[in-house]
């Protein structure tokens, strides 16, 4: 019996499955490429090869595509990322006091005490540091992001790069590059202005005791690691499965919950990867507020819809409600 | 005559003086509608762009009236308590609504003292004699309008199931839904039990804001600030959650002054702009009542919370 956990991310769909005694058995990572949808259908199908629908006995789901998901499969339950993150960090290790945690569009930082959130912050209106920043610069240079993290380990003197606002680090970067230094001591002090910008502004007056855990995509960069380790002064522990922690915290949130309240998972069964899914989105007009609506739609019909602020269409009932918690 | 009213800024909470007096002068009142994407729009269009979201939202509701009135209200309010002062962006708000609208009819260009009953009066004569040239009506008015202000009240205070939060703020970020994303029905619909600033008695802040070394120079740092503490300190509330325009100076100062006052004590602070998208919201609306849970269910993780208020020495 298995728990499956969904993170629809900005940047990738990760999706588990856990086992009774919290084992991780299968776990993707998917490319979300702004379809939530196709990304969680695509994993649906290759799990659909190795398991039964009868298997999954509750099903979680998480990321800022939780609302689309939850609708398309079935969700027992649909949780923010940092509880969720929480609470794999706590489930990974006990004695963890910090989280810092990186993903495509957002970072974020968990304090934990006694095994309690106790404060967290998430960055503010700036997306340096994050994923897909990383990602375009290392477009930019043209190194696959895979081998960013060793060009950063390689750099001799890290390049002093401003690290406030992505804009003004990419055009940094940018004259530093026509000044000639090396790409690994530019990507070496990208690394280290991330560092700074994410320690000033998202965990800005957090005590940052250990243990600390670093996890997220951003997690896979062995400079980032680095840059972190150099300046907290800290072991910083990248736990093994760092990627996918946000599915892993939805996997056992939506497998307490059912236990607690003695329920059926809602899951739709793993069919849904032959469905086809749509979204499609209007104005309504309504009333002045002119809110954007998003319906979504499975062969053709209309399974659920949000974005509206009244609720007029929100509220309409459907034969799969998802369970906001 | 038509006087037009814009919706926005401090008319959450004056309203009543402004609609009142005008009434009683005998001219027709043009109130802009609640904010909605068309006046956000307008706002964003037409006003410079440094400014916080709710000059701009106030840019909108001007624009969207200002065709239909002969007479557009824009309040410089410089003081609404003695010695303290309100934001700056108040001390040029008709020279950017003039400057940035085009073909603004006439606009109300006289500073507003609030504080002072002398002072407030010449600003409702210099408004009011656009109307009429009876003075005796407007002192009239002026009296029966200070009256229904007296009695009219803003704030929101709602018992929750479990949790209190503090719904701190400047009044015209928190009364605003569209701006607010409409955070008090998340937080009804959650079950949550709200208090603002409005509920705290200006003496009790004014004691609280004693313990700093230096006294407030805004009125709203005083009772945002003093309200926390004291709602703290009485334990009526399990956190704050704080709404901030982006670049808002004021709040800027503010939230560092509670954060360095309260320790422990978790404060959400949600910044503002002109962003739709309600996803980044909720995520952190909902962690924070999440943690909030949790730490209630297990208390004996820190001993009282509520102690740390100015514990020790307080440096600030």
């Amino acid at each position: 019996m298995y728990a499956l956990g969904v993170d629809v991310g900005s940047v990738s769909t990760n999706i588990v499955l856990v086992d009774n005694s919290g084992n991780v058995v299968e776990k993707l990572y998917i490319r979300t490429k702004g379809r939530p949808m196709e990304a969680v259908r695509s994993g649906l199908a290759v799990l659909k090869e190795k398991y039964d629908d009868r298997q999954i006995q509750s099903v979680g789901v998480t990321g800022s595509g939780r609302m689309i998901a939850a609708i398309q499969i079935g969700a027992d339950i649909a949780k923010n990322e940092i509880t969720a993150h929480a609470v794999a960090a706590i489930q990974m290790d006990p004695e963890v006091k910090t989280v810092v945690e990186i993903g495509g569009q957002d970072s974020k930082i968990i304090i934990i005490r006694n095994g309690i959130v106790t404060d967290f912050a998430m960055n503010t209106v700036c997306a340096a540091g994050t994923g897909s920043f990383l990602d375009r610069q290392a477009e930019r240079l043209e190194i696959p992001i895979e081998q960013f993290g060793d060009y950063a380990l390689e750099a001799a003197v890290p390049v002093r790069i401003a690290g406030r606002c992505a804009v003004f680090a990419e055009s940094d970067m940018i004259h530093k590059q026509q000044l000639g230094y090396a790409a690994f001591d530019i990507i070496g002090g990208l690394c280290e202005a991330l560092v700074r910008n994410y320690l000033s502004n998202v965990a800005k007056g957090k005590e940052l005791l250990p243990k600390v855990l670093f996890q997220g995509g951003v997690a896979a960069n062995k400079g980032i690691h680095k840059a972190f380790e150099n300046e907290l002064q800290l072991p910083v522990f990248v736990p093994p499965h760092y990627d996918v922690m946000g599915a892993i915290g939805a996997a056992i949130l939506a497998r307490e919950k059912l236990e607690r309240e003695k329920k059926k998972t809602m899951f739709k069964g793993f069919s849904v990867s032959d469905a086809e899914f749509k979204s499609r989105s209007f104005i309504c007009s309504g009333c002045p507020n002119r809110c954007e609506v998003v319906c979504v739609l499975e062969n053709q019909k209309a399974i659920g819809y949000f974005g509206d602020r009244c609720g007029k269409y929100n509220n309409r009932s459907f034969s799969s409600p998802a369970v906001y918690v | 005559m038509r006087i037009g009213i814009p919706k926005g800024l401090l008319y959450c909470r004056y309203h009543t003086f402004f609609e009142t007096f005008f009434s009683k002068l005998g001219s027709e009142i043009i109130v802009s509608e609640q904010t909605n994407k068309d006046i956000m729009d307008m706002g964003v269009e037409f006003c410079v762009d440094e400014a916080c979201l709710p000059v701009k939202v106030f840019h909108g509701h001007a624009a969207s009236i200002k065709d239909r009135c002969d007479y557009l209200i824009i309040p410089r309010i410089m003081s609404i308590c003695k010695k303290e002062y309100i934001c700056p962006k108040f001390c040029g708000l008709p020279e950017m609504i003039i400057h940035s609208i085009p073909h603004v009819p006439k606009v109300s260009m006289e500073p507003i003292y609030m504080q002072n009953e002398k002072e407030f009066f010449k600003w409702c004569f210099s408004a009011g004699s656009a109307v009429t040239k009876n003075s005796a009506k407007i002192k009239k008015a002026f009296i029966s309008a200070k009256k229904a202000q007296k009695k009219s009240r803003t704030g929101i205070i709602e018992p929750g199931q479990k949790l209190t939060v503090m719904l701190a703020g400047h009044p015209y970020v928190i009364f605003d839904e569209y701006l607010n994303m409409g955070i008090v029905n998340k937080l009804r619909a959650k079950g949550i039990g709200i208090i603002t600033e409005e509920f705290v008695s200006d003496s009790e802040t004014c004691e609280e804001v004693k313990k700093l070394v230096k006294k407030p120079f805004w009125t709203f740092q005083r009772r945002i600030f003093g309200a926390a503490c004291v709602l703290l300190r009485h334990k009526r509330i399990d956190g704050i959650i704080y709404l901030s325009s982006f670049a808002c100076g004021i709040d800027s100062v503010i939230i560092d002054l509670i954060r360095y006052c309260i320790g422990h004590f978790p404060m959400l602070v949600i910044k503002l702009d002109e962003h739709t998208g309600e996803a980044g919201m909720d995520t952190r609306v909902e962690a924070f009542i999440d943690m909030l849970e949790r730490r209630v269910l297990n208390e004996n993780y820190n001993p009282s919370p509520w102690e740390c208020v100015f514990s020790g020495q307080n440096p600030v």
